[in-house]
């Protein structure tokens, strides 16, 4: 039978109901009559302020409470969290604020939210892995449906067909991952201690050492982390590679080195450096070797490339400090088990026949040429500079024309013979990237030949080829040729003065790639009917969360049949079948359709916590109590697929998705880099993903006497001691103005241009995501104009102004002294006493390590919030800590969205400041949150 | 722009390596009855009026950031424009440049279908590509909105963008994944109706419906345009790296350009979408939307100008581009309608009254400065837009009626 989740949804709603009549019986019984009441009231404690006739913060509630449609909100908001009446005015009684509170969310009319929502393409993601044992990041290639909306649930997002076309997309993309068609390849090893060419200004910063290299380098001259490449090791195809570097620390400091790897197409540094990925940080303590190993996901045509940063090892020309690389070793692709969790988890009573899979080292160095068992030769050249320069992999090294004792003369070429015969579809071309340019080729002709004489009259390829670039050039054939002899005639080439000559860096044939190496195939044992529908049985039930009759099975058994019987292929024909299930209504939304009760918890808990859906043995029957599911909720915290929850919260409640949109000026803040980066977002994630695990109290989410933190945000926050970059947790010293939410760096980072902080931006994220102030909607009939602030010179004075207009100040009065309080901060989130301004420099160089600033005025961070002052963020703190039933009404309301799709009615929103206690030491992070999440899924049991 | 003068506004134009070989200098098909097209840009944070609207009324040549534009007398600047009840807005009134449907910034905010939406469900059928809509920032959202409201995600990837317009794709594996997907939607079909005969929600299915049609016609279409190659077109991107900025709105000016030049659309959006973040660009680096609060300082104004400055420079070469192309008895430029215009008619106060609109090409008499009598819905213009291109709406949005302001 079908569980219709609306018919729980109103339910639900009798239960609130219900469970309100208890809290508050004496005045939900007779409601009716209480309007009367409730407005007297309102009269009694508001109008000596907001009648008509004095309409303080142009707030005219008389006027207001006459409307049939008028929006208590905002009354009801400043009531509950006791803003209003203000602190000295007289109070209501606790009854009678009930009375008001009560009637107030009686009265609202609120539209009922949709009683679904689409699942978001994190959901899709999560879900599609955790149902196929995978890892496979694809949310990013999946458009972003959130639009203006906070958080990924809204239910008014509503599913679109681009976003169904990606889902179709990503559900073959995953598949395909899994249950590869042509099966699996072999894992492989690759060992390398070899960089690709850089250009000489950089290649100073690395020198050869003992067996390998040593790294010196801090960043290039616009600022930039220049990095290193790894050559002999390129990713054969997508997948989770282990990369082990062998490595060491050199220099006598306390602080570790640490290495960035990156990935990305290799560049040479004469080019504009190309976007990377950090895939990892390595942190070296020890000076001695040893294996570092980290995981990272590559795709065929990304390099490996590492940066070596250190306080310590600036841009020291055959710098003696640094990091140290033995070599490199690369093992994958990496299959987690064998046979791969996909059989385990969707076929698994299948009997299937599987090959073992063995590891084989890498040892092909060699060049296509070589491979082909082709060779070179040249028109001539100068000692020294032979044609075995063309062949050693590097553009430093060269084949040059001669020119002494005597000058060859034209027509320079190379010949490439092809002794078998191979498909060659074009060469790779390098520049030689020193000198002084002369002789490098600006033309070519291609010209081909079975018996190395007769070259034809026409060339088979042509062109012209850059000359400053160093990179490689592709030359593509128009069509591939098998002759036995290639002739590269240069027809032109830099002649500074005005001789014939011609240089080349590197030169290669491009051949069809090796026979596909072998792969491994996984059959089914028995490819029969049935087996086919168990394994689509077990897949759609775990994904759907519901037990399905063969009826609700048929139409995704039928497609996944007619494949099997159309191509007799056992694993496509349930990949087809999968893939259906993924994309169906059932799958797409939440709430799905479910057989009971316990499913629908499950699932809806799951989608919370994990953005997936339950484990197997979750939830196994309709044998639930309110207890039970606060225990499941307990156990899915504890996983560590909760981490997704509290990215999400992150992203969505504190919107660090918008952290990496802004890059700060270096000429204001030259000590940012990528590592810092990287950790700042990791510390508020680290930071509240301990709060929920340790259900430390909300008032942690203010203040804090410690933070998770590593070396080099310790340097950033000017806190000792702290070394290497593995995240722990950091006692702060009494009188730190850090520790909670407010002071941290991507907070302080994410409102901000790069340039200046903004005390509106931060004031605005403050006010709504930690305070949670409502703010009352501009009227109607006033232009929402700027204050007139040209006469205005400092910023602070410019933001002053909308005192001077009530209609500004009636909301600003709530957001712009959090933003003076964090004036302290500047874009980066470092201390600050003193402003900083932009200074214009003559230089080439764009980056220096001083910066280019001159130190300005001073910080004021005082101001007044809820009629209390303060001098700094320290009071700040102590004001919204005096409240913590508002920050801990606030989070309420924020992860009640979060996990329901829709902000809480007034009502919900009785119930939800009713799960806060009293005593701020007994308000729990978890639970709280766990309390939302049983309120939210579980309402109605006992 | 009195520190602005021809010669840099040339220069910034001609700044990025970008040869004019792109061009071609005709259009796809060059048939004896060219396709009309039609494109709109909103330029998020508008213009600075007094810069954009010409000093002497009815003369574009007094306005500082157009006297310089090669295709003047191709143009019409249109002043007092406005969206009926959204005097004042955010940031969230970009939303309603194509739909006009007001608040855009409450929290209860529904949008309706965006003109480029309606236009490409008339004339998009024709295309590979029914419609193209792009956006400097991936946001999720940019000009374009489908039939119920709902943001179509935007493209901002270049690459990415030409490989889909021109590149070379696997055609047999398409096939193949064409018709799997095809058989998925029968079967998707097959357990909606089992859904409806045992109660399931009904809303849920309709709406999972909908988007399931649409996704079948889709598949259709796709299918169809399999047996046609795509064109091909050197890729003509920039991939300067100093003014990223810039190269990108160059670039997204380039591949509509060469979108439509193939006939692979007739129908674009351009999102100018912005970031909080600081830019690059000729002359200047700044939070946009800093800048954009410049409350009358001159310094600050000065700045903007440059970003408003390179955007139009990109855009001017856009339309001489466009102009260059001879197709028919005229240009591409005669047969595609472009318009520019903004959410903002002063960003600096978030005032969307005398909303900056520029109409450019598509055959209309031009070389103008219009000045409205009185505040005009610009869902008139966007009525006539329609009428101009053969649907027959009796209204769009906030439209009062066609008043005819684009005469051929």
């Amino acid at each position: 039978m079908l569980f219709c989740s609306y018919r729980f949804m109103c339910l639900r709603m009798r239960c609130f109901a219900l469970l309100i009549a208890t809290v508050a019986a004496v005045v939900w019984s007779d409601l009716s009559c209480r309007g009367q009441e409730a407005k007297q009231l309102i009269s009694d404690y508001c109008f000596d302020c907001h009648d008509t006739a004095t309409q303080e913060g142009g707030f005219d509630l008389e006027s207001l409470l006459q409307k049939v449609t008028f929006d208590g909100s905002l009354v009801f908001e400043n009531l509950i969290t006791g803003k209003m009446p203000p602190r000295d005015a007289d109070q209501p009684t606790a009854p009678q604020r009930q009375a008001v509170l009560n009637w107030l969310a009686n009265r609202q009319k609120e539209s009922p939210p949709a009683a679904h929502r689409r699942i978001s393409r994190h959901e899709f993601v999560h879900s599609g892995n955790d149902l196929l044992g995978i890892r496979l990041d694809l949310a990013e290639s999946i458009p972003e449906d959130r639009g203006t909306h906070d958080f990924d649930s809204d239910r008014r997002i509503l599913l679109t067909k681009e976003m169904l076309g990606a889902y179709f997309d990503a559900a073959d993309e995953m598949l395909d991952f899994a249950l590869p068609v042509d099966g699996y390849s072999v894992e492989r090893t690759w060992t390398t201690g070899k960089i690709k060419d850089s250009h000489e200004t950089y290649n100073i910063y690395t020198r050869a050492y003992e067996e390998g290299l040593l790294f010196s380098w801090t960043r290039a001259n616009n600022g930039n982390s220049y990095s290193f490449f790894y050559d002999g090791f390129e990713p054969p195809e997508a997948g989770w590679y282990e990369l082990t570097f062998d490595a060491a620390k050199i220099g006598e400091f306390p602080e570790d080195v640490s290495l960035q790897v990156y990935t990305g197409k290799y560049f040479y540094a004469d080019d504009r450096p190309q976007p990377q990925r950090l895939i990892g940080v390595i942190s070296l303590a020890n000076t001695k070797v040893e294996s570092h190993s980290m995981r990272a996901f590559l795709r065929p045509g990304e390099n490996v490339s590492v940066h070596c940063y250190s306080k310590h090892t600036w841009r020291q020309k055959e710098g003696d400090q640094g990091a140290y690389i033995k070599q490199l070793k690369v093992r994958g692709p990496l299959i987690e088990q064998w046979p791969p969790m996909v059989f385990k988890q969707v076929f698994s009573e299948l009997a299937i026949n599987a090959p073992k899979r063995e590891t084989r080292p890498t040892n092909d160095s060699r060049t296509t040429l070589e491979r082909i068992g082709g060779r070179l030769t040249v028109s001539s050249f100068q000692q020294g500079m032979g044609k075995e320069k063309m062949q050693d992999g590097s553009n430093r090294t060269f084949w040059h024309t001669r020119y002494t004792p005597t000058l060859a003369e034209p027509p320079h070429y190379v010949i490439l013979e092809n002794p078998a015969g191979e498909a060659i579809l074009g060469f790779t071309y390098a520049t030689w990237s020193g000198g002084n340019g002369n002789g490098l080729v600006k033309s070519y002709s291609v010209f081909a030949s079975d018996d190395g004489k007769n070259w034809g009259l026409e060339p088979i390829a042509q062109g012209e080829l850059e000359t400053r670039l160093a990179n490689e050039q592709l030359i593509r054939f128009p069509k591939s040729t098998t002759k036995r002899f290639l002739k590269f005639l240069v027809t032109d080439a830099v002649a500074l003065d005005g001789k014939s000559l011609a240089s080349i860096g590197k030169l290669d044939v491009i051949a069809a790639p090796p026979a596909k190496s072998e792969r491994l195939q996984i059959t089914v044992a028995t490819p029969t009917d049935d087996a086919l529908q168990q394994v689509i049985r077990r897949f759609a039930e775990r994904a759907f969360v519901s037990t399905l009759s063969d009826d609700d099975l048929a139409p995704y058994y039928q497609l996944s049949r007619q494949t099997l019987s159309e191509t007799g292929d056992f694993v496509a024909a349930a990949k087809v079948g999968m893939k259906a299930v993924i994309c169906s209504p059932r799958f797409l939304y939440s709430p799905g359709i479910h057989d009971n009760i316990a499913q629908e918890a499950g699932a809806a808990c799951a989608r919370a916590i994990w953005l997936s859906v339950p484990d197997p043995s979750q939830f196994p029957d309709d044998r639930l109590t309110a207890r039970s599911v606060r225990e499941e909720i307990g156990r899915m915290l504890h996983d560590d697929r909760s981490r997704r929850m509290v990215r999400s919260l992150c992203n969505q409640w504190l919107n660090l998705r918008s952290f990496d949109k802004v890059a700060p000026s270096l000429k204001l803040y030259p000590k940012y880099d990528d590592l810092l980066n990287h950790y700042l977002p990791l510390e508020t994630e680290a930071y509240l993903q301990h709060l929920i695990h340790e259900n430390l109290p909300v008032s942690y989410l203010i203040d804090s006497d410690f933070s998770i933190l590593n070396q080099r945000l310790a340097q950033h926050y000017g806190i000792d001691g702290v070394l290497g970059q593995q995240m722990r947790k950091v006692r702060l010293d009494a009188r730190s103005q850090r520790g909670g939410l407010l002071t941290m760096g991507s907070v302080l980072k994410v409102t901000t241009d790069g340039f200046d902080t903004s005390p509106i931006l931060r004031g605005a994220w403050v006010s709504a995501n930690i305070a949670g102030n409502t703010l009352s909607p501009p009227p109607e009939d006033v232009k929402a104009i700027e204050p007139d602030s040209a006469h205005a010179t400092s910023l602070r004075e410019q933001i002053e102004e909308h005192k001077n207009s009530p209609t500004c100040y009636a909301c600003h009065k709530s957001i712009d002294p959090y933003g003076f309080a964090l004036e302290s901060f500047d874009a980066t989130g470092q201390w600050r006493a003193h402003y900083r301004v932009e200074q214009p420099h003559p230089g080439t160089f764009q980056y220096r390590r001083e910066g280019y600033y001159a130190v300005a005025d001073a910080v004021d961070s005082s101001g007044e919030i809820d009629e209390s002052e303060f001098e700094n963020v320290l009071g700040l703190k102590q004001i919204l800590l005096s409240h913590h039933r508002r920050v801990a009404y606030n989070f309420a309301k924020k992860f009640f969205e979060y996990a329901n799709g829709y902000q809480p009615t007034l009502k919900q929103r009785l119930d939800l400041f009713e799960m806060i206690p009293e005593t701020a030491q007994n308000c729990r992070m978890r639970d709280l949150i766990t309390e939302v999440l049983v309120y939210s899924f579980a309402g109605d049991l006992e | 722009m009195s520190n602005t003068n021809r010669r840099d506004f040339l220069k910034f134009g001609a700044a990025l390596p970008l040869a004019m070989n792109s061009l071609n200098l005709s259009a796809a098909g060059n048939r004896a009855t060219p396709p009309r097209r039609i494109m709109f840009i909103c330029n998020s944070l508008g213009f600075y009026a007094p810069h954009i609207f010409p000093k002497t009324q009815g003369d574009l040549t007094t306005s500082d950031y157009l006297r310089e534009m090669e295709t003047l007398e191709k143009l019409t600047l249109f002043e007092n424009f406005y969206h009926p009840g959204m005097e004042t807005s955010n940031h969230d009134s970009e939303k309603s440049f194509l739909t006009g449907v007001t608040k855009p910034e409450s929290p209860t905010f529904v949008n309706s279908i965006s003109l480029d939406q309606v236009l490409a469900k008339q004339i998009g059928g024709e295309t590979r590509f029914p419609f193209l809509n792009f956006s400097i920032y991936d946001r999720g959202w940019g000009c374009s909105w489908n039939d119920r409201g709902m943001a179509i995600p935007t493209l901002h990837d270049e690459e990415q963008i030409f490989n889909m317009l021109f590149g070379e794709e696997d055609l047999k594996a398409k096939q193949e994944q064409l018709a799997r997907d095809q058989h998925v939607l029968t079967c998707l079909e097959r357990d909606i109706t089992r859904l409806r005969q045992s109660g399931a929600e009904a809303g849920k299915l309709n709406q999972y419906q909908h988007v399931i049609d649409e996704l079948e016609s889709q598949l259709q279409h796709q299918s169809y345009w399999l047996h046609t190659k795509k064109p091909q077109v050197a890729n003509s991107l920039s991939t300067d790296s100093e003014f990223e900025f810039s190269t990108k709105v160059h670039n997204l000016f380039e591949l509509a350009k060469l979108a439509l030049r193939t006939d692979s659309t007739r129908v674009i959006t351009l999102s100018l979408d912005w970031i909080y973040g600081a830019i690059n660009v000729p002359g200047a680096t700044g939070g946009w939307h800093t800048l954009s609060h410049h409350s009358g300082r001159a310094e600050t104004i000065a700045k903007l100008s440059r970003i408003e400055i390179d955007i139009l420079s990109h855009f001017n070469q856009f339309l001489s581009d466009l102009d260059q192309i001879s197709e028919g008895n005229g240009t591409l430029l005669d047969h595609t309608t472009v318009v520019m215009g903004s959410n903002f008619g002063d960003a600096s106060n978030h005032t969307c009254d005398n909303l900056p609109t520029i109409v450019a090409g598509g055959g209309y008499r031009h070389a103008t400065h219009a000045k409205l009598g009185s505040k005009t819905p610009l869902c008139n213009l966007y009525l006539e837009l329609l009428h101009q291109y053969n649907i027959d709406a009796g209204a769009f949005g906030s439209s009062e009626r066609d008043m005819q302001l684009l005469k051929a």
